[in-house]
């Protein structure tokens, strides 16, 4: 009962537990799609895996599962670098000076509850049916989440550091950028962390609505072709490509942040 | 030292009224859009009281499209509380749980609740159940996180102290580990309020017959930007009331804690 939490499960228990109990899943999947009706809509796991591998040679539509998944993150990039420029900016901005802050927070305000997905049919109607508008997008859902983050980090300075900084002589700007900049980076990186999560989970919505190539559009041509297997392969791949991102997203935090209690 | 007391209140009321004023400058004084793609803040004033008890062009009201996204949000919202949060807890007090179950778990995890929405149709069809089936697997997610690691937060000391007074172990699981984690639970509920209600409106969008995210679809299809604008705002003011009460209830409940959170 000492140290709860703390006690470490051994290397090999973690790992032979993770495989029993994700075996035991994929034989009760398995079972169900064999011996029950279910069969008849659901795709057992080694249907579902196996037509994942035939993807990667033989195209889905127009493009193989790789290519869907590079048009996806293309997507994603555009939108995501944009969105977490312009986000840093306005919300460090905001955090720092009140002028700003009293300009566009009420403003900001109104836009932030509305999801990105809501913003669909307006971007479409705006920016057509092509790349620009699934951008806007992302942009729009990218945006939010790191603005938030960056205003709260600027505000969650210590204010003790600050009066320091001040006491040793350093001028206004100068307790911006050496102290105010550097502290509120972990806030910055925990934004940028949910908002890759966020926009990925975007883009695949707009795609879902509209698009002729991405992950997004191979589970709802699924959909559409009554294919239950494309479905889950396109789940299994966005999964998986989610899961990389925010393994990179983590690791990039770890490097840069190290001074930090949250890059640890 | 920056003071907390804001007195720039005014800016803020000129920053809207000039943001307003330049809108409909642009739109309905220079017409520099056309009213497919923006129409001015009067239009779409007009077209929000005209909503309220019209049901063209989409077939419902708008308190009526509401009510529909509600109902059904709330109830997989509920369900992602009532199933996701004791999980969460029982797999991070007992650790043959964490074992057993969280490889699962992270199986499913990084797929994000709307990529769900096309197998669920397939699987239940076109009505209630296949929406507050995505709409829970979605809020299930963020409940079982915070509140996985708001037990995790426990102190061993506390435990200790638990033990000496000869406290059981479910004992220990409810007047202590559980009181910790209070805010992170509040904090989960709070997320998957939020990723619940995205999920409602991309739902409606793909498949529905009802609801805001019909809606606004509808509207688009027809070019009825002042009607999308109309329901884009709503579920923004949803989204946002509920938030707001969620954050009056939290600060009812967990008393004495965290306050950053």
């Amino acid at each position: 009962m000492l140290n709860r939490f703390h006690r470490k499960a051994k290397g090999y228990e973690k790992i032979f537990c993770a495989a029993i109990s994700i075996f035991l899943f994929l034989c009760i999947w398995q079972a169900v799609v064999s011996f029950t009706k279910v069969g008849l809509v659901l795709t057992g796991p080694v249907q579902t895996l196996s037509a994942l591998f035939r993807s990667i040679v033989q195209p889905i539509g127009t493009h193989t599962i790789e290519g869907h998944i590079l048009w996806s993150l293309s997507r994603v990039l555009v939108g995501f670098l944009l969105g977490s420029t312009v986000g840093i900016i306005l919300g460090i901005l905001m955090g720092w000076f009140r002028v700003v802050e009293a300009i566009f927070r009420p403003l900001y305000e109104i836009i932030r509850p509305i999801p990105p997905i809501a913003w669909i049919p307006l971007s479409i109607l705006w920016f057509g049916l092509g790349e620009p508008s699934k951008y806007f997008l992302i942009f729009i859902s990218a945006f939010c989440i790191v603005t938030t983050n960056a205003y709260a980090g600027v505000k969650a300075v210590d204010p003790e550091l600050m009066g320091a900084a001040r006491m040793l002589g350093a001028n206004n700007r100068q307790v911006f950028s050496t102290v105010v900049l550097p502290s509120c980076v972990p806030h910055i990186f925990a934004g940028l962390q949910i908002a890759v999560g966020a926009s990925w989970g975007c883009v695949v919505a707009a795609e879902m609505i509209r698009a002729s190539e991405g992950v997004g559009w191979v589970i709802v041509k699924g959909q559409e072709g009554n294919s239950t297997v494309q479905i889950l392969v396109g789940i299994v791949a966005i999964g998986i490509v989610g899961f990389v991102l925010a393994v990179i997203m983590r690791a990039v935090e770890a490097r840069l942040c190290k001074w930090s209690v949250r890059g640890k | 030292m920056k003071k907390k007391k804001s007195n720039l209140w005014w800016v803020s009321v000129l920053s809207i009224a000039g943001f307003i004023t330049i809108w409909w400058v642009c739109c309905d004084v220079l017409k520099l859009t056309s009213s497919a793609s923006l129409p001015g803040p009067i239009t779409i004033f007009k077209s929000f009281v005209n909503k309220m008890s019209s049901t063209a062009p989409d077939g419902a009201t708008l308190p009526g499209h509401m009510l529909s996204s509600l109902q059904i949000a709330l109830g997989g919202w509920g369900m992602g509380i009532v199933i996701g949060t004791p999980l969460g807890i029982i797999m991070a007090w007992y650790k043959k749980a964490d074992l057993f179950v969280r490889p699962i778990f992270d199986l499913v995890r990084p797929v994000p609740g709307l990529a769900w929405i096309p197998l669920m149709i397939l699987l239940f069809g076109i009505g209630l159940i296949p929406k507050i089936v995505t709409v829970f697997l979605s809020a299930f997610v963020p409940c079982v996180l915070n509140s996985y690691a708001g037990i995790r937060q426990t102190k061993d000391v506390h435990l200790w102290v638990g033990q000496t007074f000869g406290a059981s172990d479910l004992q220990m699981l409810f007047h202590i580990a559980i009181p910790t984690a209070l805010p992170l639970i509040m904090t989960g509920i709070r997320v998957a309020l939020g990723s619940a209600w995205t999920c409602i409106v991309a739902a409606e969008m793909l498949a529905s017959t009802k609801g805001l995210g019909y809606m606004i679809q509808q509207a688009r299809g027809i070019y009825r930007s002042d009607i999308i604008i109309c329901g884009m705002l709503s579920i923004g003011a949803l989204g946002a009331l509920f938030t707001w009460i969620l954050t009056k209830i939290e600060n009812r409940i967990v008393k004495g804690v965290r306050k950053d959170a």
